[in-house]
């Protein structure tokens, strides 16, 4: 079809190495950032702050938790609780007159801080026990922040943000905030494409595969763990910032609970561990597949005239769900990333299947 | 270049044998692996580990490069003491090696598996991975020229894009050297690096060991089974037997050993079959 490799033939190591090396590919990106920038003018605004929103963030934050997961290979359940940590801190600090700019690195600054003070603790343990060290890193911060007033306010309390700027330019309305999240997003998004093509990538990718083969070549690999726990929860409190004071402009201890960490936790496996395309499509799956299930069911309904139960109106697109990421698990277990990869990998020999791609 | 005069600078120390071991012990739970090992490797030399399944080769190679901190003896590295060092700390001061049961890193190509050999000489962060364009991309390709130098050395120009995996096990452990040459080390050190491969491939990589060391400028120690190549490569072995000494020399030399025979063989058989097998 459109993705044709025969005639593109790179002369240097730089251009070989390129994020895109086919024409399609870079012209797809283009395109869909294109989009992506002038969303505001054409989407209204129920659906760039409903929907293209929270995706966008929600994708970042997914983007930051893969580097971790897929990239270094070590799993982590208390995501929401380096979001929060990131979010609270840069609350406080724009309630203090801090501009936004430094309240969103220091937001990001005191995530990594703490978030590797447990990663230091988990990296005694590998796998299952390190699932449990960094849940209860979940709960502990649950705890702290809920319980110390000094943060949370009380345990029912919420904090409103007040107005911020970035850069001299005041976030408020929605698509001020969108640009926001979309700046950061691109940031992230750029970062961890590069991250594989750099020897920090590689490096991780040395310890998560074979972590003595790692150490044989000069890979220290508790630094480079702990490394992969300072960026990651970087990158989780900048997100936990954007979200806080940016987007939803108030704060609550109940937005970080451990729900927030299992949805994390699975747009990254539904999307593909490693893969940046798979963390915007998992995002997309965690977030959307509920709310368009929800409208079928009701909408099938409507159309038949069922008589449905309300209970099970309720509990329909719940179920589904989940056996919409059971089956993609099963069908696709290295995720939505790689179901595009072999639709990819189809068109790229299409329509001359015999060659090999 | 200034003259250094301590211990602690590598330079001083050239000169001194590539690797000495000081009666090295070592044991897990109530197995002693090692009883009181000790061996130097002369610079540019190729020494021969070699001795029955089980006799502690693996485990001297694990002690030299960290893996295992030894109970009791001492290593040292051109020189300067390396005992209790962690594994990449040893790496840094130029020891490579590669693994019995191969140890590369799947999901990767083949070209992204040499280049993390050069990990040490690399200066990894995340601001240059963020800021790629102006901060790491030089980098990248100037090491991508030396690791092109080791695959046209290697021959592995077919397959510098396959994934990893998907190589055939020949090519694999052609990989896995050409990945420890990355690191430039100065003491090559190569756990059977031909096991389960054909004449052909043995003689490939007997090759590749022998003009890395002319090329490179290499001491290599090699532990290996099959004895037509330890007698073909080797300058001097070291036959191991249940974590003991047993005999040290000229390959040959050392394998007509009567101690060397009696282990091999069982007690009783004389030095003509062994030195025909070998």
């Amino acid at each position: 079809m459109f993705y044709r490799r025969a005639g593109i033939r790179h002369t240097s190591y730089r251009a070989e190495r390129q994020l895109w090396p086919l024409p399609f590919d870079r012209a797809l990106v283009a395109l869909v950032f294109a989009l992506l920038v002038l969303a505001p003018l054409y989407l209204g605004d129920l659906y760039l702050a409903g929907y293209l929103l929270p995706w966008i963030i929600w994708s970042t934050a997914a983007l930051g938790l893969n580097f971790l997961m897929g990239g270094a290979g070590q799993i982590h359940l208390g995501y929401g609780a380096v979001m929060a940590i990131g979010a609270y801190t840069s609350v406080h600090l724009v309630r203090a007159g801090v501009p936004l700019e430094v309240a969103m690195i220091g937001g990001g600054l005191a995530s990594a801080a703490i978030g590797i003070m447990f990663g230091a603790a988990a990296l005694r343990v590998k796998g299952l026990y390190l699932a449990m060290a960094t849940l209860a890193m979940q709960y502990i911060v649950d705890f702290v922040i809920s319980h110390v007033p000094a943060i949370s306010g009380g345990t029912q309390a919420t904090i409103q943000v007040p107005t911020v700027r970035f850069l001299g330019v005041p976030i408020v309305g929605n698509t001020a905030t969108y640009y926001m999240a979309l700046a950061v997003g691109t940031v992230v998004t750029l970062f961890m494409l590069n991250a594989r093509r750099t020897s920090l990538g590689r490096a991780l990718a040395a310890v998560r595969e074979k972590d003595y083969a790692a150490e044989v070549i000069g890979v220290g690999t508790l630094r480079y763990k702990l490394l992969a726990f300072w960026i990651s929860s970087f990158i989780g409190g900048v997100v936990g910032a954007v979200l806080a004071v940016c987007y939803l402009r108030s704060i609550s201890p109940d937005q970080f609970h451990i729900e927030l960490s299992i949805q994390l936790v699975a747009m990254v496996i539904v999307g593909g561990l490693g893969s940046v395309l798979g963390s915007f499509f998992g995002a997309a799956l965690i977030l959307f597949a509920p709310i368009v299930l929800n409208n079928v069911i009701g909408s099938l309904s409507d159309t038949f005239a069922l008589s449905i139960s309300s209970d099970l109106r309720a509990h329909v697109p719940l179920m589904l769900y989940g056996a919409l990421i059971i089956g993609f698990l099963l069908w696709e277990p290295l995720g939505l990333a790689k179901i595009y990869a072999n639709v990819r990998d189809y068109f790229l020999v299409w329509p001359f299947r015999h060659a090999r791609r | 270049m200034p003259v250094l005069t301590g211990a602690s600078g590598a330079q001083a120390a050239v000169g001194g044998p590539a690797l000495r071991c000081t009666d090295i012990q070592r044991s897990f739970g109530g197995v002693q692996a090692l009883k009181g090992v000790s061996f130097d490797l002369q610079q540019g030399e190729i020494f021969g580990l070699v001795g029955p399944n089980g006799s502690g080769k693996t485990t001297m190679v694990n002690v030299a490069t960290g893996f295992y901190p030894p109970n009791q003896g001492r290593v040292a590295l051109f020189g300067e003491d390396i005992t209790g060092w962690s594994p990449h700390r040893i790496a840094r001061h130029g020891v490579a090696r590669t693994f019995q049961n191969l140890a590369l890193f799947k999901g990767m190509s083949v070209l992204d598996n040499i280049l993390v050999g050069r990990h040490i000489h690399m200066r990894p962060s995340a601001l240059a991975t963020l800021f790629y364009w102006v901060a790491a991309v030089r980098e990248e390709v100037a090491h991508r020229r030396v690791v092109e130098e080791i695959i046209d050395f290697m021959q592995l120009q077919d397959i510098r894009y396959e994934p990893v995996e998907i190589v055939p096990l020949g090519m694999q452990k052609r990989v896995e050297l050409a990945r420890a040459l990355a690191a430039e080390p100065r003491l090559l050190i190569l756990d059977e690096p031909m096991a389960g491969m054909n004449q052909e491939e043995k003689e490939y990589i007997a090759r590749f060991v022998l003009d890395a060391r002319v090329e490179r400028d290499l001491s290599v120690l090699v532990i290996e089974h099959h004895m037509d190549v330890v007698t073909a490569i080797c300058d001097r072995v070291l036959v191991l037997s249940e974590g003991a000494p047993l005999a040290q020399g000229k390959p040959r030399e050392a394998m007509a050993d009567p101690a060397v025979v009696a282990a091999y063989l069982g007690q009783g058989a004389t030095a003509g079959p062994a030195r025909a097998s070998a």
